[in-house]
């Protein structure tokens, strides 16, 4: 293998890390977007037992403050598109559980695309690093 | 690919059905009632037969017309709208989780509710034929008719330049390879430009997979004008008699003034005969909207959607060429080169509506 062939490889490993890279951050922001699902789910089924309809409400840089749901049943939600219809609560929150399956396929499908992507990142590897002990044993400058 | 919508259509689809069945069926019931106590629009329609006097005795035999009136007039259901209301809204809802824009799914229920009320439909036909029909009717106006790439080619003059544009990450230039990939197939010559000279290795990666595809790149240094290298690309394109052009550029957010003034200077440097706009499917409304921005602002004359294989929604891929009127051309499907399918309305609706006639 010469020191061209190796730059070539060195260029792909480098083009599949940067795919790669993409395809963490979608999965990233999958998760982002369950685990905030998750929450609302549980914030509107305790909106729902709280004795006196008094919750905690968080409003950034980690303050919160207590207040009281007017309409606990009643639900604004954004369902798409950037429409936003009103929903009963158990309506919400089964259109919060439908959204956590279909992000949670989504997510096995970018992980095994990533899968795919580190084993053709491993097999390129090895073969950059056979490519080294070759030049190294030939005495080739690599420089 | 848009599994989850498929499967939300299907649930629509039996939905509408279900009612039109219903209707049916209670017009069945008063058929043989009064007709003049038949509620307007579910009923059916019971005309005076031309002819025949209003008072004829009830137990006359029936004339040969009014045999023909019964096999014909009397089997069939006016599809009212009070007898789809409820499923066209499911229907709205339907298409608005699924990230179809609101323009889209304005003009789906609208096709949809134009082909199904007021028109006269045989009692034994199949409601799901039906309701198929309307649908398929209703999606493929919104899709348009794609674009076919290679005709464009064929029907005009070389070299044929096209520019991608779009926001970052989104994988232009994976399409860029992926599309000279596709012309080379198709028996055309491919020069690509690489007029991202802004992101740190898109020049090494655009050349890795001109490389594996046996294309010609034209490549400055990094940091270099884009204008520049890219009217180097269409030069050799015209002194070496290749067909195609393509050019890459950097991502860049259509709100950043100086980045789409660049785009500008390309477009008056390089004078492409095609903009076509890139991003991906997964970005559902978000992909739309920034479509018809990048087209407000330095146009777009066709759209690219990649990862449509892990879009489950297909939001995008139904609403962009409604909403910003210009037509999707491809779809990425995948990692490999050959993973770009040219959009195909009509091959698209019958995955949609799979299992209809």
């Amino acid at each position: 293998m010469d020191q061209r062939e190796l730059m070539t490889l060195q260029n792909y490993l480098q083009e599949y890390g940067q795919q790669a890279e993409i395809f963490v951050q979608q999965l990233q922001m999958l998760e982002n977007g369950r685990m905030e699902a998750h929450a609302a789910i549980e914030a509107l089924e305790g909106m729902l037992t709280s004795e006196d309809g008094t919750v905690l409400l968080q409003i950034g840089g980690g303050a919160s403050v207590r207040a009281k749901i007017v309409e606990p049943e009643k639900v604004l939600l954004a369902i798409g598109s950037e429409v936003i219809v009103e929903r009963t609560n158990k309506d919400a929150v089964e259109f919060l559980q439908e959204r956590i399956m279909e992000m949670e396929a989504s997510q096995k499908k970018v992980a095994e695309t990533l899968d795919r992507l580190r084993a053709q990142m491993n097999e390129i590897n090895k073969r950059i690093e056979s490519g080294y002990q070759q030049a190294m044993a030939a005495g080739q400058d690599l420089g | 690919m848009f599994g989850g919508l498929r499967e939300k259509l299907k649930a629509a689809r039996d939905r509408l059905g279900s009612s039109i069945q219903a209707a049916a069926a209670k017009a069945e019931i008063p058929e043989k009632a009064t007709p003049a106590s038949a509620e307007p629009g579910q009923k059916p329609v019971q005309e005076p037969v031309q002819g025949s006097p209003a008072s004829a005795p009830a137990l006359s035999a029936p004339s040969f017309t009014q045999k023909i009136k019964t096999l014909i007039v009397d089997r069939e259901l006016i599809v009212s709208e009070k007898d789809v209301d409820e499923a066209l809204s499911e229907l709205e809802m339907t298409l608005l989780e699924s990230d179809v824009a609101l323009p889209a799914t304005d003009a789906i229920i609208g096709s949809v509710e134009k082909n199904l009320v007021g028109k006269h439909r045989k009692i034994g036909e199949s409601v799901d034929d039906l309701v198929v029909h309307a649908l398929k009717a209703a999606l493929l106006d919104v899709l348009g008719n794609g674009f076919d790439l290679r005709e464009y080619i064929t029907k005009h003059d070389r070299p044929v330049k096209i520019l991608f544009t779009g926001v970052n990450g989104t994988g232009k230039t994976t399409t860029v390879a992926k599309i000279g990939d596709w012309l080379k197939k198709q028996g055309f010559t491919v020069v690509i430009g690489a007029g991202d000279t802004y992101r740190a290795g898109a020049i090494e990666q655009i050349g890795v997979h001109a490389e594996r595809l046996g294309i010609r790149v034209i490549q400055h240094q990094e940091g270099a004008d884009p204008s520049a290298v890219l009217f180097d690309a269409v030069e050799y394109a015209k002194s070496h008699k290749i067909d195609v052009v393509l050019a890459d550029t950097a991502g860049r957010f259509h709100n950043k003034a100086n980045l789409m003034s660049q785009l500008e200077k390309i477009k008056r440097v390089m004078k492409p005969d095609l903009v076509v706009y890139v991003d991906e499917a997964v970005a559902g409304n978000d992909a739309v909207t920034r479509a018809f921005e990048f087209d407000r602002t330095v146009g777009a004359d066709a759209v690219v959607l990649t990862k449509a294989d892990m879009d489950s929604r297909g939001g995008a891929a139904i609403s962009i060429a409604h909403t910003i009127g210009k037509p999707l051309m491809f779809l990425g499907v995948g990692q490999a080169y050959d993973d770009i399918i040219p959009f195909e309305p009509a091959k698209v609706v019958d995955e949609l509506l799979e299992g209809g006639p």
